[in-house]
């Protein structure tokens, strides 16, 4: 037994000798607070930021919350007294987490706020594509494919929302009624899918196509609901094209369904330049230096660096996928991420 | 009160659930626009089929005076299950089998197996290592889903191999498929549950266990069945799931679990045991899912859905448990 358990930390101490070059190449860790890992965006950023914070010399280590703000907050105390180079946010709630986040800066943790932007309080940086912007982006699309349909700018829309508790569908819808209020012929029929939850969604489209057979268009918030809203269709006996559709985020399901021609639009989140415009201010933000406003290239796409009340913001701007450009690599849900190496912004 | 009347009074108690389905369909379709017609009526049919089968599993374990939290983490783990080996999208590897008609006994197999496993993992320590019902299914309901986060990776499959997939389309009396084997099931169970030993032995075990094995009854192999059965059941209801949204995402059932127990009771089976019948249930899960989609066809901001549906549930439970009250003055 003594000798088992020589031998057992004679290896343990090995492994730890070899492990301690590895440790010596990094410059710190960041520890990433992702919300939830039940869907393919959020599951998607961990690879990139993990990949892209690599390459500028950071270890990764990432926390999930659960779609659940208490959990956040716990991980955040945790986090700070972890003292980590910085902490990358993608808040639960955009509001219940300034204490923490004004708690980690007083100890002098660097926070980035990531694809969430938190306005109510100052963060060392922020990296979003702007959810309100999303449903901006997604407004203009659906103001083309109406007009394609039906000439001008009418119809009736039916809006399938995320979760009604998570503030990021809440501002898609925002964003999207704003801009499509300006279309007095359009009627927009709003239903959640609870918890995000892909069934939800389907039983939404179920009904509402039946009640309203006249709806032109299918906006869900997210693009794993359109594959149940799809499911939904097809069990009512639609076929790709009877009725337009646009989902946002960008996932890889969407793309699929663009390619099969039940979706139109894909409103794409840049998860890829989200992640790696955090990277390539990591060295800026961990040795406290100012980050200058302007325009930045960011993996081939323009970011606007900004100073905003809540700190420096730069906005990656979202764009519209369809059968034009769905093949693009730059995209991240068509999974190929970038193979040149980012540098840090000097 | 005259023997006629309260035989009357019985009858309407012993199925008051229906009557209750039946007033609210009538409410629906006299106030809610465009909720009376025959597609409506399918949609809600189609969509109680997975809450229908998951609360008949989530009955068996009740009846018995027993609970398993578990049943919505094994339907999303044998949804995911199907889901990857049975897409050919996402992470699906799109395993193909010939003749293509095996897929679907062999998915459907593979479903049963994994909800059975997992119901044995939970029986085997609930009734041989006699610990809390609650506790060990709760872990389930936790580590399970865990599974499917981690096998999954976060991802999803879509793009259901179309012979499996059929069965979400293909429709009888202008009902899906999938609504018509949710209805077969509550008929085999109903049966079994009331016809069968097996059936009467778990709702002696949920009334009295120790008189029940006193009287000779295998206790610990009816209540190690009924635990592989929910799990079993569970795993149908997943594998319904992956047809319905043709695909499987880490949070798919998401919810479920507090609509089947929502059924369950509503359908009048008590959470003590030894009380209940399925068809009840099925008459539970109808309810709910008419509610669902009143709210979809009403014009109500969606902020205040959670709301209408808690309050509208909590009015279900009331008018049961008033049921309940009348029947101990009248007993």
């Amino acid at each position: 037994m003594k000798r088992f358990l020589t031998g057992l930390f004679g290896i343990l101490a090995l492994a730890m000798a070899m492990l301690t070059p590895a440790f010596a190449q990094s410059k710190g860790t960041v520890y990433y607070l992702v919300p939830t890992l039940l869907d393919e965006f959020q599951t998607g950023s961990v690879s990139a930021l993990e990949m892209f914070l690599k390459q500028v010399g950071y270890e990764m280590k990432t926390l999930n919350a659960d779609n659940k703000t208490d959990v956040q907050q716990s991980q955040m105390n945790d986090v700070i007294a972890l003292k980590p180079q910085a902490i990358i946010l993608a808040a639960v709630d955009f509001n219940a987490l300034k204490p923490s986040i004004e708690s980690a800066r007083a100890a002098g943790i660097p926070v980035v706020e990531f694809d969430r932007q938190i306005t109510s309080t100052m963060s060392d940086f922020t990296s979003v594509a702007g959810t309100i912007e999303i449903g901006y982006v997604a407004a203009e699309a659906a103001e083309k494919l109406l007009t394609e349909k039906n000439g001008s700018v009418k119809g009736k829309i039916l809006q399938v929302l995320g979760d009604p508790g998570d503030p990021y569908t809440l501002d898609i819808q925002k964003g999207f009624e704003e801009k499509m209020s300006a279309f007095p012929e359009v009627t927009i029929i709003s239903k959640p899918a609870m918890q995000w939850e892909a069934s939800n969604a389907g039983t939404i489209v179920a009904d509402a196509v039946v009640a309203n057979p006249d709806i032109d268009l299918i906006f869900n918030h997210a693009a794993h609901l359109s594959v149940a809203a799809v499911a939904a269709l097809e069990t009512a006996g639609k076929k790709p094209g009877d009725i337009l559709m646009m989902s946002s985020n960008g996932a890889p399901v969407g793309l699929d369904l663009i390619r099969k021609g039940w979706l139109n639009v894909e409103v794409e989140q840049p998860l890829y330049a989200q992640a790696a415009a955090v990277a390539m201010f990591m060295d800026k933000l961990v040795n406290k230096q100012e980050i200058k406003p302007g325009e930045y290239d960011v993996i081939g796409l323009k970011g606007v660096v900004t100073n905003e009340a809540w700190g420096p913001n730069l906005k990656v701007p979202g764009a519209a996928i369809d059968k034009s450009n769905v093949d693009d690599p730059k995209f991240w849900g068509n999974m190929k991420p970038p193979s040149d190496t980012i540098k840090s912004v000097e | 009160m005259n023997p006629r009347t309260r035989r009357l009074l019985e009858i309407v108690l012993d199925n008051l659930v229906w009557f209750m389905l039946i007033f609210v369909l009538a409410i629906f379709s006299a106030f809610v626009p465009n909720f009376f017609q025959l597609g409506i009526f399918a949609n809600i049919i189609e969509a109680s089929s997975v809450l229908g089968v998951m609360s008949i599993g989530l009955a068996l374990v009740i009846i018995t005076g027993n609970m398993d939290l578990s049943v919505e983490s094994v339907a999303a783990l044998a949804a995911m299950s199907v889901g990857v080996l049975f897409c050919s999208a996402g992470i699906g590897i799109g395993v193909t089998l010939h003749p293509e008609w095996l897929m679907v006994p062999a998915s459907l197999a593979i479903a049963l197996v994994v909800g059975g496993l997992i119901g044995a993992i939970n029986g085997f320590f609930i009734v041989k290592v006699k610990m809390n019902a609650f506790i060990i299914t709760l872990a389930s309901y936790i580590w399970v889903r865990g599974l499917v986060v981690a096998v999954s990776g976060g991802r999803s499959a879509q793009d259901l191999a179309p012979s499996i997939r059929w069965f979400g389309i293909q429709r009888v009396l202008g009902i899906p498929l999938t609504a018509w084997i949710a209805i077969a099931c509550f008929v085999v169970f109903s049966l079994i549950m009331a016809k069968t030993p097996f059936g009467r032995h778990l709702k002696m075990i949920g009334g009295n266990e120790q008189a029940t094995f006193r009287a000779g009854i295998r206790v610990t192999r009816n209540l190690l069945i009924a635990f592989i059965l929910a799990g079993a059941i569970a795993g149908m209801a997943g594998w319904l799931l992956t047809i319905r949204t043709s695909g499987a995402t880490a949070n798919l059932g998401v919810g479920l679990l507090f609509n089947a127990f929502a059924a369950v009771v509503i359908g009048g089976i008590s959470l003590k045991g030894g009380v209940g019948s399925l068809p009840g249930v099925y008459a539970g899960v109808l309810l709910l899912s008419s509610i669902n989609t009143a709210i979809n066809l009403m014009g109500l901001p969606a902020n205040f859905t959670q709301v209408i549906h808690g309050l509208l549930v909590l009015a279900a439970v009331l008018l049961d448990t008033l049921k309940q009250s009348i029947r101990h003055k009248l007993a």
